[in-house]
């Protein structure tokens, strides 16, 4: 029996501790909240403890998967690492790595958001893992997720297929007491790549079908192990009575409270790998019941997997469709099937403050230098005749300043703009993408609509990090001979170049230029921009960007127009009592942004006392 | 002991860092807890509310009218989230103006006015606002030296400073 010690620790540090108590000697993956701790926390316990694991930020996740995958068939146990909407850029490898298999075992993290927190969909990577035959573990705590971490590399070693781990963000992004290994004794795996070109090259249609067979056989055995190893055990320790509950993830840690507050007693049952499950063994155990009722999130997995006439959940609009998890969802489910006669005892009484607090959405940082660059944009290329395709990022935030008009996925911005291009060619198509996202999936889209002749503008911002999931490292950033200006000019077009300016005219002055370039009678196919800026947050860079020029209101020329309130939208502007605007001393970066054009009345001027370094 | 907190902000005040410090209480204690945090776009600028449950619990989400506190570092975000506390509940916020009457144990510090002054950098609002935590509510869960431990355990640069806020705002509250 291993030595064990507690740690305080979030969800996605004690999956890093997992990853390394395993002995993964490869973690790949894409940064995307809620996943991005992951990679981050296991760098730096290789730094710290000097161990040798490869723990690599990929171009995007679909190339991570194939480097953890091939490092897998070669006998190394490996993690690939990244959110749920990421998973559909790895899907393509995915669905063939489930055909194939691996030596070495093979963890797939893919984190799911309910509720919409920091992603586009509410997507369930739980289906995903169906979809490909593959089988899938769903911690309900940051030391579920822990212990499956270090279960799954196991079990996928043992099957000989990629294991998925789904945590939740509230499993990554949960803190709690983690009892994990004492020591970190790090054993490395050999890796030996073993010539079978019928497996690891195994073609359509006789090599493919032969493995879809395997495929098959594999998922009925680890059935039939889920059901000796997790389920069984649970079942025969039941009493029956009226109600069973299912319970998966997240569901099982709300299930558990909800009960416990309501005082209602109910048989419940953990599903911790909710794919593949033994359908027919766990229905058997429903004679011992009136009603079975399935707590899971986001999709009816479990449900769909288990039809029955006694099944309540998603489907049988007993439980919550969409959004996440609370414990008022399952309380009104236990309502709604009888078992609960009380009040709701999660609602409570609508204060009555004699105002409504006023909305604070997420905004881009004041002294970033994507408000400055998007001003710039509209004020030139005007809002009626353009449209403003954009990406996935920080700069997305852009849309409270009016500057976006449409997102899709990752890369996205590129390819739309060619769509747009085409459908409304009345209108420019001015897109925006960070570099981040360009060397993402940003380039195919490009290669194309320069092979195609589309006509729009696509700006790079190029800060040298991936801000929004944590200021993880770009391409371009630790290998300096990556530039974007020589890979879009290997396309055979020329990359116009800007470097961001705090004097916002010398923005708007550029963007002129490259509206006249792009309307000359002779000008074809995409005009890109990359635009050297940096980000705010980014400690290492910031110092040399900042002129440290902070601004202030002169009262007297504030006119309470709304134009820095709507179309530059910088946090610290507010209106004061007096209806003029205010500057927020301590919110204001001292970018010097605001001081030029922005105020049609000319009323933001320099704080001169502070910005020399003293007290405003 | 079963103890909910809540701690309101907006993204950039050092919200996170709450939860961290009082995890960091509780795991000490050896008692288990809880929290949960918002990272990524729910963290630029925007509304944020992280909490944390200390005692026997299974899920690191407050529900409606559970919380026994909230320490919030902005008024309307403190206001906001009342619908997660439960009767008699303290709220321990930085204001610069009074609240409504509300049904709970109220405790205000202008922390704004305080770090203008230069009493504080603002980057210590949050330690001071625990400090007045510390101070005003009675039932808090840990001692102002569980609170020290834990300030050196996350950030032994900055931990003579934020004790030093700690402190004044224990003596100010």
């Amino acid at each position: 029996m291993k030595q064990t010690k507690k740690q305080t620790l979030m969800g996605n540090d004690a999956i890093a501790w997992g990853i390394v108590h395993a002995n993964v000697d490869m973690i790949s993956g894409y940064p995307g909240t809620p996943s991005s701790e992951i990679l981050g926390m296991v760098q730096k316990i290789k730094h710290q403890l000097d161990l040798p694991i490869y723990a690599e930020w990929a171009t995007n996740e679909k190339v991570g998967f194939e480097v953890a995958y091939a490092g897998a068939i070669a006998g190394k146990r490996t993690v690939a690492t990244m959110k749920q909407v990421g998973l559909n850029v790895a899907s393509d490898a995915l669905m063939s790595a489930s055909y194939i298999g691996n030596l070495g075992g093979m963890l797939l993290i893919a984190a799911d958001d309910p509720g919409f927190h920091s992603s586009q969909t509410e997507q369930d990577s739980r289906v995903f893992a169906k979809f490909a035959r593959i089988p899938v573990l769903d911690p309900a705590t940051p030391q579920d997720a822990y212990d499956m971490t270090k279960y799954g590399v196991e079990l996928s070693e043992r099957f000989q297929v990629p294991v998925m781990l789904r945590p939740v963000m509230r499993v990554d992004h949960a803190r709690e007491i983690i009892e994990m290994d004492a020591e970190t004794h790090f054993i490395p795996n050999a890796g030996e790549f073993q010539r079978d070109i019928g497996r690891w090259a195994g073609v359509p249609r006789a090599g493919r079908l032969q493995q879809g067979y395997d495929v098959l056989d594999r998922i009925e055995t680890i059935k039939a192990y889920n059901w000796e190893h997790h389920l069984q055990p649970k079942f025969d320790a039941l009493k029956g009575g009226k109600l069973l509950i299912l319970a998966g993830g997240t569901g099982y840690a709300f299930t558990l409270e909800t009960l416990a507050d309501l005082g209602i007693e109910a048989d419940v049952v953990k599903i911790e790998m909710p794919y593949p499950l033994p359908a027919e063994e766990i229905k058997a155990r429903f004679d011992a019941y009136e009603k079975v009722l399935v707590v899971e999130e986001p999709y009816p997995l479990i449900e769909e997997d288990l039809a029955h006439p006694k099944l309540y959940g998603k489907k049988t609009g007993t439980m919550h469709k969409i959004d996440e998890m609370k414990k008022e969802h399952i309380l009104m489910a236990l309502q709604k099937l009888g078992v609960y006669e009380g009040t709701n005892i999660y609602e409570v009484p609508k204060f009555d403050l004699g105002f409504d607090v006023p909305d604070r959405p997420p905004a881009l940082c004041p002294g970033c230098p994507h408000r400055d660059i998007y001003y710039a944009i509209m004020k030139v290329f005007k809002k009626k005749k353009s449209i403003y395709p954009s990406d996935i990022g920080c700069y997305t935030l852009a849309l409270s300043q009016g500057a976006i008009d449409s997102i899709l996925c990752m890369g996205a911005s590129v390819s739309m703009a060619s769509g747009f291009s085409i459908a409304d060619p009345s209108k420019t198509v001015v897109a925006t993408i960070g570099d981040g996202t360009f060397f993402h999936s940003g380039i195919p889209p490009l290669l194309n609509a320069v092979y195609q002749n589309h006509r729009f503008i696509l700006i790079i911002l190029d800060n040298s990090t991936i801000a929004m999931t944590g200021r993880q490292g770009t391409p371009e950033r630790f290998h300096q001979n990556i530039d974007i200006a020589k890979i879009v000019e290997g396309m055979g077009i020329k990359c116009y170049e800007h470097t961001y300016s705090h004097e916002m005219q010398e923005n708007i002055d550029f963007m002129k230029t490259i509206k006249s370039e792009f309307e000359k009678p002779d000008h074809q196919g995409p005009l890109v921009v990359r635009v050297r800026q940096f980000c705010i947050l980014d400690n290492e860079r910031k110092d040399d960007w900042i002129p440290n020029l902070f601004a202030e209101v002169d009262p007297d020329k504030c006119v309470a127009c709304d134009s820095c309130t709507t179309v530059y939208k910088c946090p610290p502007m507010a209106y004061n009592a007096e209806g003029k605007i205010e500057i927020d001393p301590f919110l204001c970066a001292g970018c010097g942004g605001c001081l030029d054009v922005v105020c049609p009345t000319d009323a933001f001027q320099l704080d001169a006392i502070k910005s020399k370094g003293g007290a405003s | 002991m079963r103890y909910q907190i809540v701690i309101a902000g907006f993204g950039g005040q050092g919200v996170v860092f709450l939860v961290k410090v009082l995890a960091l209480c509780a795991g000490n204690r050896d008692i288990p807890f809880l929290g949960t945090e918002n990272h990524g776009m729910s963290q630029r600028g925007g509304a944020v509310s992280c909490d944390i449950k200390v005692g026997e619990f299974t899920n690191p989400v407050i529900d409606n009218g559970q919380a026994d506190l909230i320490i919030g570092l902005d008024p309307n975000e403190t206001l906001r989230n009342l619908h997660l506390l439960k009767k008699d509940a303290y709220v321990v916020s930085n204001s610069d103006r009074p609240f409504p009457e509300l049904p709970f144990h109220v405790a205000l510090s202008d922390g704004n006015a305080k770090a203008l002054a230069g009493e504080f950098p603002i980057q210590g609002l949050n330690a001071y606002m625990l400090g007045v935590a510390l101070a005003s509510v009675d039932n808090f869960p840990f001692s102002v030296e569980e609170v020290e431990t834990a300030l050196r355990q996350i950030n032994a640069k900055v931990a003579d400073q934020n004790i030093a806020i700690v402190h004044q705002a224990m003596r100010e509250n």
